[in-house]
């Protein structure tokens, strides 16, 4: 009840309550019991937050109106926890990005470079900065670019070794081992989320210099494995996916573990959401069906499952 | 007797001519080497194409050079099978030999575009036919082995009867791969450029002209009796046809251009790609070495000056060797053209760029595959009865 009484700015101008922001309370209220819970025995918490996760009940209780008063991030991963509970095949991943709320920071970008330990030359969500309107009506804008996913993908078909394709859910995937190199799929994409791997490394030609964290420890680093399609790809030599194209995946190996993609939790400004459209209840379809929704380059049919709020 | 032995020992039409090429193709061997060993030991890295880019010079080569070896091995066996132009029939080895030393440099170039050339194989294994790329490499396989067959049947001067299947066969053959050739291009619905269905019909077309442009080449290189009625007909007929193939190629090419730059076209990215052959930074590429070297000139000399032995062998020279401009001026000016403003300088790196002019390393390695053919070509013109025979022979 102390904690309820100290969450007073919720309530209205008149005194009165309303409905959402009595429910707000509450999940804020629980927010709190559940840090200072966490303080006092942490191992203990999360064990038993890992179990939720294990047996998928984690959310389960808690109504739409509860999970809409919490944090996006934490709502968004609720109901990614909810939808792995489904088939593959009746999820449908779409990522919404508020062109409103980016603020061309490019967290998302170096998260992802990060999370994928992507070489030099090789990015999947690249943040385009565009500069509009005549002086002085001048505005700047920027555009998050990552795979598209589209449901009618160009780059699919244009393959000849069938080591792209959409999976279950709905993800282009690249099979690294099966690629020839060919380069088709680059040419084939209307949105240049594809890129080669060249095969270039951040430390190959720098010096080492004795006392310092030292090149060997930072070339250990670059050529540890990512966990791109649920595989383990170290950088060695020319091997893959030295040679091939590469793309954005959604976060694929995170999402199978019921974490978000790194781009949506490196946001700093909660300007890009995830989750499943078919989900009714879920934060994305709510997103998409504003009428300030857009897609890019929608003209060529290929449905892309990325969409923008301008 | 004694005359056609002096005949045999005298040195063949052209002799000097091979030991120049195979000379010639040791040095560029050499030359291209270390661009060849760079590629083999950096892979992609070395090279100028980029993701942004990522067909450049070796992917315009490879074109050009399937021009050059299906367009003339179309029109060689639509003449000699269907017209029965039995003068032409005459110089089959030469052709024959010429085309596979070509389609090899062509194969070989293109290995080096891959990022995984050891794969190659994965295209039998694992084949899309939904893919372009699956049906050029099919198609030209098959067409690797029957002009192995044909070439082989025609050196040992047997067989005939399937020499004549053979080149029947290679007919809707060479047609499918050269179609596909430009479907390639022509499926990219990303790229509105390419993106048409007269693109692969502008390929037979090129094709076809370079082709003619070749058979006049090696007919008035090498025929054996350059003084002969036959030697005039032949090379008459041969310059009119590429003569026209060219004048019809630049027309439709020209109308097709007037539709798409007329207001745009209704497509700005197409017209922005077109207006960069046309007055970009390379226009000189298209104006000055296609449309001045490789039509204008040609031409000119075709139906006009097409009695000069000399000046005919320089006009289907130049057109042969010009045409590159036109795949250069094809693959380049549409990938350089942004499919989204502001990505290339939303993230640095050389090869997230939008910037492409063919490197160093690239030329050397287009030098070492040419290298390879002349000096394959020259030994074979010195080893392999391929020449043709004077006609007292």
């Amino acid at each position: 009840m102390a904690e309820q009484e100290k969450l007073t700015p919720h309530s209205t101008a008149s005194g009165a309550v309303s409905r959402r922001n009595f429910l707000g309370a509450l999940a804020a209220a629980g927010a709190v019991a559940a840090f200072e819970q966490l303080a006092a025995n942490p191992q203990a918490v999360l064990a038993a937050y890992e179990e939720q996760i294990v047996q998928g009940t984690l959310g389960q209780g808690r109504s739409s109106a509860d999970l809409k008063a919490l944090d996006v991030l934490e709502r968004m991963r609720l109901e990614l926890l909810r939808a792995l509970q489904k088939p593959a095949s009746e999820r449908r991943w779409v990522m919404v990005i508020d062109l409103r709320k980016c603020i061309g920071c490019h967290a998302c970008t170096i998260g992802c470079v990060a999370e994928n330990k992507l070489p030099p030359g090789v990015v999947y969500r690249p943040v385009i900065e565009e500069e509009f309107g005549t002086y002085p009506n001048v505005a700047r804008r920027f555009i998050p670019r990552p795979c598209m996913q589209c449901e009618n993908p160009p780059c699919v078909p244009v393959c000849p070794v069938n080591a792209t394709y959409t999976n279950a859910e709905g993800i282009v995937e690249m099979d690294y081992e099966r690629c020839i190199g060919c380069r088709y799929c680059l040419t084939a994409c209307p949105y240049s989320a594809r890129v080669s791997d060249f095969g270039f490394t951040y430390t190959e030609e720098l010096p080492v210099i004795q006392g310092l964290l030292g090149t060997a420890t930072a070339d250990d680093y670059e050529r540890a494995p990512n966990f791109e399609y649920g595989k383990q790809y170290a950088r060695q030599g020319r091997a893959s996916p030295v040679g091939n194209a590469r793309k954005c995946h959604f976060c694929q190996h995170r999402i199978l573990e019921g974490v978000l993609p790194a781009c949506v939790t490196t946001c700093i400004g909660r300007a890009t959401f995830f989750g499943d459209a078919n989900d009714p209840e879920s934060l994305v379809a709510e997103l998409i069906a504003r009428p300030n929704v857009l897609r890019l380059r929608e003209e060529l049919g290929t449905e892309p499952r990325v969409y923008y709020l301008k | 007797m004694a005359q056609v032995v002096s005949e045999q020992k005298r040195p063949a039409a052209g002799f000097r001519l091979t030991d120049l090429i195979w000379i010639l193709g040791v040095v560029a061997l050499l030359i291209g080497a270390t661009g060849m060993l760079d590629r083999l030991r950096f892979g992609l890295a070395p090279a100028a194409i980029g993701s942004y880019v990522p067909w450049g010079l070796w992917v315009s080569f490879y074109d050009y050079l399937v021009w050059l070896e299906v367009g003339s091995l179309l029109l060689f066996s639509g003449l000699v099978y269907l017209a029965h132009n039995e003068s032409l029939a005459k110089i089959k080895p030469l052709v024959l030999f010429t085309g596979f030393v070509v389609l090899l440099m062509a194969l070989i170039l293109v290995a080096m575009d891959l990022g995984h050339f050891e794969r190659f194989w994965h295209v039998y294994v694992y084949a899309d036919f939904d893919s372009m790329i699956t049906w050029m490499v099919w198609l030209h396989t098959a067409y690797l082995i029957l002009l192995a067959a044909e070439l082989f049947l025609a050196l040992r001067g047997t067989g005939k009867g399937l020499l004549k299947v053979l080149g029947i066969v290679s007919l809707p053959l060479g047609l499918m791969l050269i179609l596909v050739s430009g479907s390639i291009f022509g499926v990219v619905a990303a790229r509105p450029l390419w993106n048409t269905s007269n693109l692969p019909l502008m390929f037979f077309i090129s094709a076809l002209a370079s082709g003619a442009s070749l058979l006049l080449l090696l007919v008035t290189v090498f025929w054996a009796d350059k003084q002969s009625e036959e030697y005039t007909r032949l090379t008459q007929r041969l310059a009119q046809i590429a003569g026209w193939l060219m004048l019809g190629g630049t027309f439709i090419a020209g109308v097709l251009a007037f539709t798409i730059l007329y207001q745009g076209g209704g497509n700005p990215q197409r017209a922005a790609a077109l207006q960069l052959i046309l007055a970009g930074p390379f226009w000189w590429s298209f104006w000055i070495v296609h449309i001045g070297l490789g039509v204008i000139v040609p031409v000119v000399i075709y139906f006009v000056f097409y009695k000069n032995r000399w000046l005919l062998m320089l006009g289907a020279a130049l057109s042969v060797i010009t045409f590159v401009a036109v795949t250069l001026n094809i693959v380049i000016p549409v990938l350089v053209t942004p499919e989204l403003e502001g990505l290339a300088e939303a993230y640095q790196h050389q090869k997230l760029s939008l910037d492409y002019v063919p490197n160093l390393n690239e030329w050397l390695v287009v030098t070492f595959v040419f290298g390879f053919g002349a000096l394959l070509y020259g030994l074979g013109l010195r080893f392999l009865p391929v020449l043709p025979k004077r006609a007292q022979e």
